[in-house]
Protein backbone atom coordinates (compact mmCIF):
# COMPACT_ATOMS: atom_id res chain seq x y z
CA UNK A 1 0.00 0.00 0.00
CA UNK A 2 1.56 3.02 -1.17
CA UNK A 3 1.38 6.02 1.47
CA UNK A 4 -1.28 8.74 1.13
CA UNK A 5 1.07 11.55 1.06
CA UNK A 6 2.95 9.98 -1.89
CA UNK A 7 -0.28 10.56 -4.15
CA UNK A 8 -0.99 14.21 -2.07
CA UNK A 9 2.59 15.07 -3.30
CA UNK A 10 2.52 14.15 -6.57
CA UNK A 11 -0.84 16.34 -6.70
CA UNK A 12 1.15 19.48 -5.20
CA UNK A 13 3.87 19.37 -7.33
CA UNK A 14 1.09 18.78 -10.54
CA UNK A 15 -0.96 21.77 -9.15
CA UNK A 16 2.12 23.70 -8.80
CA UNK A 17 2.89 23.28 -12.11
CA UNK A 18 0.06 24.13 -13.74
CA UNK A 19 -0.47 27.16 -11.55
CA UNK A 20 3.40 28.06 -13.01
CA UNK A 21 1.45 27.65 -15.93
CA UNK A 22 -1.29 29.96 -15.29
CA UNK A 23 0.95 32.46 -14.44
CA UNK A 24 3.84 32.08 -16.84
CA UNK A 25 2.27 31.48 -20.09
CA UNK A 26 0.71 33.93 -22.55
CA UNK A 27 -0.89 31.85 -24.66
CA UNK A 28 -4.30 31.30 -23.91
CA UNK A 29 -4.99 28.12 -24.93
CA UNK A 30 -1.99 26.86 -23.24
CA UNK A 31 -3.48 28.66 -19.66
CA UNK A 32 -6.03 26.53 -20.62
CA UNK A 33 -4.57 23.58 -20.99
CA UNK A 34 -2.93 24.49 -17.51
CA UNK A 35 -5.94 24.92 -15.78
CA UNK A 36 -6.75 21.21 -16.91
CA UNK A 37 -3.34 20.38 -15.45
CA UNK A 38 -4.91 21.69 -12.17
CA UNK A 39 -8.28 20.09 -12.48
CA UNK A 40 -6.04 16.69 -13.07
CA UNK A 41 -4.33 17.46 -9.42
CA UNK A 42 -7.34 17.33 -8.23
CA UNK A 43 -8.42 14.10 -9.53
CA UNK A 44 -5.48 12.37 -8.72
CA UNK A 45 -5.69 13.65 -4.46
CA UNK A 46 -9.84 12.80 -4.83
CA UNK A 47 -8.63 9.17 -6.42
CA UNK A 48 -6.45 8.43 -3.68
CA UNK A 49 -8.50 9.76 -0.54
CA UNK A 50 -11.13 7.58 -2.27
CA UNK A 51 -8.85 4.50 -2.65
CA UNK A 52 -7.12 4.50 0.74
CA UNK A 53 -9.87 5.42 2.94
CA UNK A 54 -12.57 3.03 1.01
CA UNK A 55 -15.09 5.45 0.44
CA UNK A 56 -17.21 5.85 -2.91
CA UNK A 57 -17.43 9.59 -2.15
CA UNK A 58 -14.09 10.34 -3.42
CA UNK A 59 -14.96 8.63 -6.96
CA UNK A 60 -18.20 10.32 -7.23
CA UNK A 61 -15.96 13.94 -6.83
CA UNK A 62 -13.98 12.73 -9.71
CA UNK A 63 -16.62 11.89 -11.58
CA UNK A 64 -18.18 15.17 -11.55
CA UNK A 65 -14.74 16.97 -11.65
CA UNK A 66 -14.38 15.30 -15.53
CA UNK A 67 -17.51 16.49 -16.01
CA UNK A 68 -16.92 20.03 -14.94
CA UNK A 69 -13.18 20.06 -16.72
CA UNK A 70 -14.96 19.70 -19.68
CA UNK A 71 -17.67 22.11 -19.38
CA UNK A 72 -15.22 25.00 -18.23
CA UNK A 73 -12.47 23.49 -21.56
CA UNK A 74 -15.86 24.31 -23.87
CA UNK A 75 -16.78 27.76 -22.67
CA UNK A 76 -12.93 28.95 -22.43
CA UNK A 77 -11.35 27.52 -25.97
CA UNK A 78 -15.19 29.38 -27.14
CA UNK A 79 -14.12 32.66 -25.22
CA UNK A 80 -10.61 32.23 -27.06
CA UNK A 81 -11.98 31.84 -30.47
CA UNK A 82 -14.03 35.09 -29.59
CA UNK A 83 -11.13 36.81 -28.51
CA UNK A 84 -9.16 35.82 -31.38
CA UNK A 85 -11.84 36.76 -34.22
CA UNK A 86 -12.37 39.94 -32.49
CA UNK A 87 -8.98 41.25 -31.24
CA UNK A 88 -6.47 38.73 -33.89
CA UNK A 89 -4.48 37.55 -31.16
CA UNK A 90 -4.55 35.59 -28.19
CA UNK A 91 -1.52 36.69 -26.39
CA UNK A 92 -2.41 37.78 -22.75
CA UNK A 93 -0.17 40.44 -22.83
CA UNK A 94 -1.23 42.08 -26.19
CA UNK A 95 -5.02 41.68 -25.07
CA UNK A 96 -5.62 45.43 -24.55
CA UNK A 97 -9.22 45.61 -25.81
CA UNK A 98 -10.17 47.62 -22.58
CA UNK A 99 -7.56 49.77 -22.29
CA UNK A 100 -5.84 47.98 -19.20
CA UNK B 1 4.92 -4.75 -2.99
CA UNK B 2 7.74 -3.61 -5.54
CA UNK B 3 5.82 -3.53 -8.43
CA UNK B 4 3.12 -1.65 -6.94
CA UNK B 5 5.81 1.19 -6.18
CA UNK B 6 7.76 0.50 -8.95
CA UNK B 7 4.62 1.30 -11.03
CA UNK B 8 3.32 4.16 -8.67
CA UNK B 9 6.47 6.15 -9.47
CA UNK B 10 6.72 5.40 -13.04
CA UNK B 11 3.26 6.83 -13.79
CA UNK B 12 4.28 9.62 -11.44
CA UNK B 13 7.38 10.59 -13.17
CA UNK B 14 5.78 10.49 -16.05
CA UNK B 15 3.30 12.91 -14.99
CA UNK B 16 5.32 15.23 -13.64
CA UNK B 17 7.90 15.73 -16.38
CA UNK B 18 5.02 15.42 -19.28
CA UNK B 19 3.48 17.91 -17.73
CA UNK B 20 6.22 20.08 -17.27
CA UNK B 21 7.38 19.92 -20.55
CA UNK B 22 3.73 20.76 -21.86
CA UNK B 23 3.98 24.02 -19.73
CA UNK B 24 7.70 25.09 -20.91
CA UNK B 25 6.97 23.71 -25.13
CA UNK B 26 6.67 26.78 -26.96
CA UNK B 27 4.61 24.76 -30.00
CA UNK B 28 1.04 24.73 -28.93
CA UNK B 29 0.11 21.53 -30.74
CA UNK B 30 3.18 19.75 -28.27
CA UNK B 31 1.95 21.09 -25.67
CA UNK B 32 -1.69 20.06 -25.93
CA UNK B 33 -0.15 16.23 -27.00
CA UNK B 34 2.52 16.41 -23.73
CA UNK B 35 -0.77 16.66 -21.81
CA UNK B 36 -2.10 13.78 -23.86
CA UNK B 37 0.57 12.15 -22.89
CA UNK B 38 0.07 13.00 -18.99
CA UNK B 39 -3.88 11.89 -19.21
CA UNK B 40 -2.78 8.45 -20.49
CA UNK B 41 -0.59 7.60 -17.97
CA UNK B 42 -3.18 9.36 -15.03
CA UNK B 43 -5.97 7.13 -16.55
CA UNK B 44 -3.63 4.60 -15.88
CA UNK B 45 -3.25 5.15 -11.92
CA UNK B 46 -6.77 5.85 -11.79
CA UNK B 47 -6.98 1.97 -12.62
CA UNK B 48 -4.37 1.20 -9.80
CA UNK B 49 -6.14 3.33 -7.15
CA UNK B 50 -8.91 0.78 -7.89
CA UNK B 51 -11.20 2.50 -10.83
CA UNK B 52 -11.25 1.13 -13.57
CA UNK B 53 -14.83 3.35 -14.80
CA UNK B 54 -12.84 6.61 -13.68
CA UNK B 55 -10.21 5.18 -16.02
CA UNK B 56 -12.73 4.69 -19.12
CA UNK B 57 -14.30 8.40 -18.04
CA UNK B 58 -10.89 9.92 -18.32
CA UNK B 59 -9.85 8.66 -21.48
CA UNK B 60 -13.34 9.27 -23.29
CA UNK B 61 -13.90 12.23 -21.98
CA UNK B 62 -10.03 13.85 -21.81
CA UNK B 63 -8.27 12.24 -24.36
CA UNK B 64 -11.88 11.74 -26.83
CA UNK B 65 -13.38 14.92 -26.19
CA UNK B 66 -11.68 17.55 -24.27
CA UNK B 67 -7.78 17.53 -25.81
CA UNK B 68 -9.27 17.06 -29.33
CA UNK B 69 -11.32 20.44 -28.78
CA UNK B 70 -8.01 21.58 -27.89
CA UNK B 71 -6.32 20.71 -31.17
CA UNK B 72 -9.41 21.96 -33.03
CA UNK B 73 -8.96 25.07 -31.69
CA UNK B 74 -4.97 25.45 -32.13
CA UNK B 75 -5.54 24.34 -35.54
CA UNK B 76 -8.61 27.56 -35.76
CA UNK B 77 -6.40 29.96 -34.40
CA UNK B 78 -2.81 30.26 -36.83
CA UNK B 79 0.08 30.74 -34.44
CA UNK B 80 3.47 32.10 -34.70
CA UNK B 81 5.73 30.96 -32.11
CA UNK B 82 5.50 32.72 -28.80
CA UNK B 83 8.15 35.31 -27.67
CA UNK B 84 10.36 34.32 -24.72
CA UNK B 85 9.93 38.01 -22.35
CA UNK B 86 12.46 39.56 -20.04
CA UNK B 87 12.60 38.46 -16.79
CA UNK B 88 11.04 41.17 -14.41
CA UNK B 89 11.54 39.95 -10.89
CA UNK B 90 15.73 40.90 -10.26
CA UNK B 91 15.59 39.40 -6.87
CA UNK B 92 14.94 35.19 -7.74
CA UNK B 93 17.52 34.36 -4.52
CA UNK B 94 14.78 35.75 -2.45
CA UNK B 95 11.98 33.99 -3.88
CA UNK B 96 13.73 30.95 -3.99
CA UNK B 97 14.21 31.09 -0.40
CA UNK B 98 10.66 31.93 -0.08
CA UNK B 99 10.02 29.12 -1.96
CA UNK B 100 11.84 26.12 0.26
CA UNK B 101 10.52 27.51 3.04
CA UNK B 102 6.83 27.42 1.87
CA UNK B 103 7.62 23.80 0.37
CA UNK B 104 8.96 23.04 4.43
CA UNK B 105 5.91 23.71 5.32
CA UNK B 106 4.01 21.79 3.08
CA UNK B 107 5.73 18.84 3.82
CA UNK B 108 5.17 19.58 7.33
CA UNK B 109 1.72 19.14 6.96
CA UNK B 110 1.34 16.63 4.85
CA UNK B 111 1.48 14.31 8.13
CA UNK B 112 -1.63 15.53 9.22
CA UNK B 113 -3.17 14.11 6.45
CA UNK B 114 -1.48 10.45 6.61
CA UNK B 115 -2.44 10.40 10.27
CA UNK B 116 -6.20 11.35 10.00
CA UNK B 117 -7.46 8.30 7.49
CA UNK B 118 -7.30 5.34 9.73
CA UNK B 119 -10.13 7.00 12.23
CA UNK B 120 -12.71 6.76 10.32
CA UNK B 121 -12.74 3.75 8.34
CA UNK B 122 -14.66 1.74 11.10
CA UNK B 123 -17.81 2.67 9.86
CA UNK B 124 -17.93 3.48 6.23
CA UNK B 125 -20.90 2.07 3.83
CA UNK B 126 -17.89 0.56 0.71
CA UNK B 127 -16.94 -2.17 0.85
CA UNK B 128 -14.77 -3.89 -1.60
CA UNK B 129 -15.34 -6.78 -1.65
CA UNK B 130 -19.44 -6.62 -1.68
CA UNK B 131 -19.24 -5.62 -5.04
CA UNK B 132 -17.12 -3.74 -8.16
CA UNK B 133 -16.34 -0.31 -7.88
CA UNK B 134 -18.57 0.43 -10.78
CA UNK B 135 -21.19 -1.05 -8.95
CA UNK B 136 -20.88 0.78 -6.06
CA UNK B 137 -20.30 4.18 -8.38
CA UNK B 138 -23.42 3.63 -10.14
CA UNK B 139 -25.68 2.73 -7.03
CA UNK B 140 -24.51 6.06 -5.47
CA UNK B 141 -24.77 8.60 -8.24
CA UNK B 142 -28.15 7.57 -9.45
CA UNK B 143 -29.16 7.49 -5.40
CA UNK B 144 -27.19 9.55 -3.30
CA UNK B 145 -25.88 11.88 -5.53
CA UNK B 146 -28.88 11.77 -8.34
CA UNK B 147 -29.59 15.81 -8.40
CA UNK B 148 -25.77 16.75 -8.56
CA UNK B 149 -25.52 14.27 -11.87
CA UNK B 150 -28.22 15.88 -13.46
CA UNK B 151 -27.09 19.48 -12.26
CA UNK B 152 -23.90 18.09 -14.40
CA UNK B 153 -26.35 17.56 -17.08
CA UNK B 154 -27.92 20.93 -16.96
CA UNK B 155 -24.25 22.52 -17.04
CA UNK B 156 -23.17 20.70 -19.83
CA UNK B 157 -26.25 21.92 -21.80
CA UNK B 158 -25.84 25.30 -20.87
CA UNK B 159 -22.07 25.30 -22.12
CA UNK B 160 -23.26 24.19 -25.19
CA UNK B 161 -26.14 26.71 -25.59
CA UNK B 162 -23.70 29.17 -24.67
CA UNK B 163 -20.74 28.28 -27.35
CA UNK B 164 -23.07 28.27 -29.97
CA UNK B 165 -24.93 31.98 -28.86
CA UNK B 166 -21.85 33.66 -29.08
CA UNK B 167 -19.58 32.14 -32.19
CA UNK B 168 -23.08 32.66 -33.89
CA UNK B 169 -23.38 36.18 -32.71
CA UNK B 170 -19.81 36.61 -33.81
CA UNK B 171 -20.93 35.63 -37.49
CA UNK B 172 -23.92 37.62 -37.77
CA UNK B 173 -21.52 40.68 -37.27
CA UNK B 174 -18.90 39.92 -39.89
Amino acid sequence: MIPFSYYALLSLILFIIGFLGVLFRRNLIILLAALEIMMNALIVLFAAISHLSKDITGYIVVFFLIGMAAAEAGVGLTLAILIYKKLKTIYTDELNYFRG
Amino acid sequence: MLGEVLVFFYLASAMVISSLLAVVSRNPVHAILWILVMILHQAFMLYTLGSEFLTAVQIIVYAGAVLVLFLFVVYIINLRREERWRIFVERSSLGLVCFVVFLYLLFKNLAFFTALSPAFKANLPYHLAEATNLQWIARYLYSHYLFQFELIGVILLVVVFGAVYLLRKLKEES
